[in-house]
């Protein structure tokens, strides 16, 4: 615990140079409004990394939230607008529908030992290629000024989906802390065969943390859909890759048995800071690239040292 | 034998320790360690565990650095980066835990790293194998194929291969970790022939183990860790067995299988004809309240695996099983804890323990339920719980309740399992080799512990390897081979006679015919 402790303080010191340099580069930066449109652009990568850092705790990893991401977006614009059910029905089926296929992924793995690797890689392509076949390449738009409220709206002057974010942030930070199933994640990521042998659902406790992955991916979905005005098959592509690696940024082992919530959202200010303040700096978007794999790199190596210093 | 140590005594040593410290952060491992092992000596190395052996024998090979002292190697100061540098000068080890790539083959493993080569470095796989071939044959190990894969091999015969990989780096001296600790007794015989011509070819060995008639049939000096001190360096003419265990705990040992009389009761749990594969075939028997049931058998012989099937981790696929005289259904080691099972089990390490959490999140781990009764987890009573089943049983942990068992000597990581699962309150405790690579003082403590619990009225099976605890600890004794049950020993008619001559019988069904 102290070591993760250490981790996140270090991490949490290198966002404050960080956002301190920022604001030397660009007067535009630390600006109210910047950053709280920052804040907007972080939720769906957010709400996906927070359920990730249970995934990868676990010792598992789902690659596939981007495709429920974009699965969910085109269902809720299908059901709206072709099944002609009204739209919060429609987002709550699309929703059910996203969180349906995170079980599918947990089923899977734990019934068929397949390693989730393999197992969220399938479902990758396979949900994605049925969000490209259901879509047919038509997008969807014209949806009712309520449901912009929702992506683009402000609530108490702060982003709506922002405050979304941090219920989800508080209720998962809680929920891994001080929970049975908590404490029943790390101890699955850290000695699955010890877990068993001490008689803790590790079955249930997987599929309901791949559940739960999938549940974030179909809430970002809609709420991405909101933002953008529109649908398109192709949405969240790639996603899984920025949610990773927040997490592991954040000091979650890859390994499993180690990692916190508060870690990945550090790790998740670094990034979406990184590239806004860079792009008003004027530095193009490959730069950054560079720079957030640096310091992925800086991040793996200071987690080894710290391990090795207490082994 | 003596005129023989004498000249031995002459020899100067092959290396040598003097003064050597190591502290891991603020703990201090080794304090002033002085040591030496000469060529053709075997050096028996004795403490209970967490005395430091292990921090000694890593630093003699390479994998840790002393913070102070001095290393010879024939009388010239050295200092190991790494095993690398150890092997090169002529040291290597064969660890307890068995270092070879399963999927490889004999050959591979044994030249791993350092292949004979060809020109433009191609490995000469025929050179290899033919070394591989002679380093075996020095080792009178005919039997082994060079050519198959480790996976297949048993573990007598990985550690002979472990040894033959020794010799390849051309080994002056071979420290050797606790090598008899899952052997059976062919096996360490055949291992004990293997050190003598080891010996006898000029090599020095430093010999771990607990166990005295081996250390007393094999050993010319033996050194006594504890604490991390040095305590004494004897030749084994001068030592004996009472004198090495006292100064190996610094008490002595009243006596060491102490199960007491309890009031046998009421069955508690009742099985018939249970089958599970090839090694649990048809077993039934009956286990009362207060009674310690050991089961013996060889290695193989199905004793892991009949606990492995009523603890619901490889379901029964016949017969019945009755708690209380209740039939049940175990599926999940979940729903044999539920009707108060509990399996304390064989590889504490992988099975047992989550070793990077700490002393109290794995004790409650098997009872959750009793610290978090709604969803949310209640810290307090879950730290009160652990320093009371620390004090009780006497876990020696210097950083309290939240240091992380991985931390912990055997002796101490046991005791945890033990007392995590005497949290869920059980009425069946079974305990799969309860004592395995512990040190004597841990040892009698667990025995203590076993005998106070049966006293309680917990039912107890035991399954264990070593013939004097199964015998001295048990009321009944259920001997398997082969998967069926060939024996039903009562306590007054165990002798290792009795019990041996069940191990190695077929089956029970002609004599009970």
């Amino acid at each position: 615990m102290r070591m993760l402790l250490r981790h996140e303080t270090i991490l949490a010191l290198v966002a404050v140079v960080l956002l301190v340099a920022l604001a030397f580069q660009s007067s535009q930066f630390f600006t109210g409004a910047n950053l709280l449109n920052q804040g907007r652009l972080m939720t769906e990568v957010g709400l996906v990394a927070i359920i990730m850092t249970f995934v990868i705790i676990t010792g598992g990893i789902d690659l596939s939230v981007g495709s429920i991401l974009g699965l969910t977006a085109i269902l809720t614009g299908v059901f709206w607008q072709n099944l002609g059910l009204p739209l919060a029905a429609a987002a709550g089926l699309a929703i059910a529908v996203g969180t349906f296929c995170g079980f599918v992924n947990g089923f899977v793995i734990t019934r068929f030992g397949v390693p989730p690797l393999i197992a969220t890689l399938a479902t990758l392509a396979l949900y994605r290629g049925l969000a490209e076949g259901i879509s047919q390449a038509r997008s969807v738009r014209g949806y009712p000024d309520w449901f912009y409220v929702l992506g683009q709206g402000n609530l108490f002057g702060v982003p709506t989906q922002l405050w979304i974010l941090i219920v989800f942030a508080i209720l998962a930070s809680v929920l891994l802390a001080t929970t049975r199933i908590g404490r029943s994640i790390y101890a699955i990521g850290a000695n699955e065969v010890a877990a068993f042998f001490s008689g803790l659902p590790v079955n249930r406790t997987k599929i309901a943390v791949y559940t739960a992955s999938g549940f974030a991916a179909a809430l970002a979905g809609v709420i991405f859909v909101s933002r953008v005005s529109t649908t398109r098959s192709d949405m969240g592509t790639g996603l899984e890759l920025d949610a990773i690696t927040a997490v592991v940024l954040g000091g979650t082992s890859i390994y499993g048995g180690r990692g916190s919530v508060i870690g990945t959202l550090i790790g998740l200010v670094v990034i979406q800071s990184l590239k806004n303040g860079l792009s008003l700096a004027g530095i193009k978007a490959e730069g950054t690239a560079v720079l957030i794999g640096l310091m992925l790199i800086g991040a793996i190596l200071m987690t080894t040292a710290l391990n090795r210093r207490r082994a | 034998m003596s005129s023989n140590l004498e000249e031995q005594s002459r020899t100067p040593p092959f290396v040598r320790l003097a003064g050597i410290s190591k502290s891991f952060g603020q703990v201090k491992v080794l304090k002033d360690i002085s040591f030496d092992v000469r060529p053709g000596e075997i050096h028996a190395l004795l403490g209970e565990n967490g005395a430091g052996k292990s921090t000694m024998i890593k630093i003699l090979s390479g994998l840790h650095q002393p913070d102070g002292g001095r290393m010879e190697i024939e009388g010239q100061p050295m200092r190991f980066a790494s095993a690398r540098d150890a092997n090169a000068a002529g040291i290597a080890t064969v660890y307890q835990e068995l270092l070879l790539f399963p999927e490889l083959t004999v050959a591979e493993n044994i030249f791993l790293g350092h292949y004979p080569r060809k020109a433009m470095g191609r490995i000469d796989w025929t050179a290899a194998r033919a070394g591989a071939r002679a380093l075996l044959d020095s080792l009178d190990c005919h039997d082994l194929d060079v050519d198959t894969r480790i996976a297949t091999l048993s573990v007598a015969q990985r550690q002979r291969v472990e040894i033959a990989k020794a010799l390849s780096h051309k080994a002056r001296i071979l420290i050797m970790d606790e090598p008899t600790a899952s052997l059976t007794e062919k096996d360490v015989t055949r291992l004990m022939e293997v050190v003598r011509s080891l010996k006898a070819r000029g090599v020095g060995i430093v010999y771990v183990s607990h166990r005295m008639p081996e250390i007393f049939a094999l050993a010319d000096r033996v050194s006594v860790l504890r604490d991390g001190m040095m305590i004494d360096t004897r030749a084994i003419a001068d030592a004996d067995e009472a004198t090495l265990v006292s100064l190996m705990v610094g008490r002595s040992i009243e006596q060491l299988f102490p199960k007491g009389e309890a009031k046998i009761g009421e069955p508690v749990l009742d099985v018939s004809r249970l089958n599970h594969g090839r090694l649990v075939r048809d077993i039934s028997f009956t286990l009362k309240r207060g009674e310690v049931l050991g089961i013996a058998g060889l290695v193989g012989s199905g004793r892991t695996e009949l606990a492995l099937t009523l603890f619901g981790i490889t379901p029964a696929t016949s017969g019945e099983i009755r708690v209380m005289g209740k039939p049940v259904s175990i599926r999940t080691p979940r729903q044999a804890r539920d009707l108060g099972l509990a399996y304390v089990p064989e590889d504490r390490g992988l099975q047992g323990l989550v070793k990077s959490m700490t002393i109290n999140e794995n004790l409650s781990m098997a009872a959750l339920d009793r610290i978090a009764p709604g969803l949310f987890l209640n810290f307090a009573e879950e730290a009160r719980r652990a320093v009371d089943a620390v004090r009780r049983l006497g876990v020696r942990a210097r950083a309290g309740i939240h240091q992380p068992v991985g931390e912990l000597s055997g002796g101490n990581q046991q005791k945890v399992v033990i007392a995590k699962w005497l949290e869920t309150r059980p009425d069946i405790l079974i305990l799969d080799e309860p004592t395995r690579g512990v040190d004597v003082g841990a040892k009698a403590e667990i025995h203590a512990m076993m005998s106070d619990l049966a006293a309680k009225g917990l039912a107890i099976i035991m399954i264990s390897s070593e013939l004097p605890e199964v015998i001295g600890m048990s009321d009944r004794i259920l001997v398997m081979n082969n998967g069926q049950v060939t024996g039903m020993i009562d306590r007054a008619d165990a002798t290792p006679e009795t019990v041996g001559a069940a191990m190695t019988a077929q089956t029970k069904s002609k004599e009970a015919a």
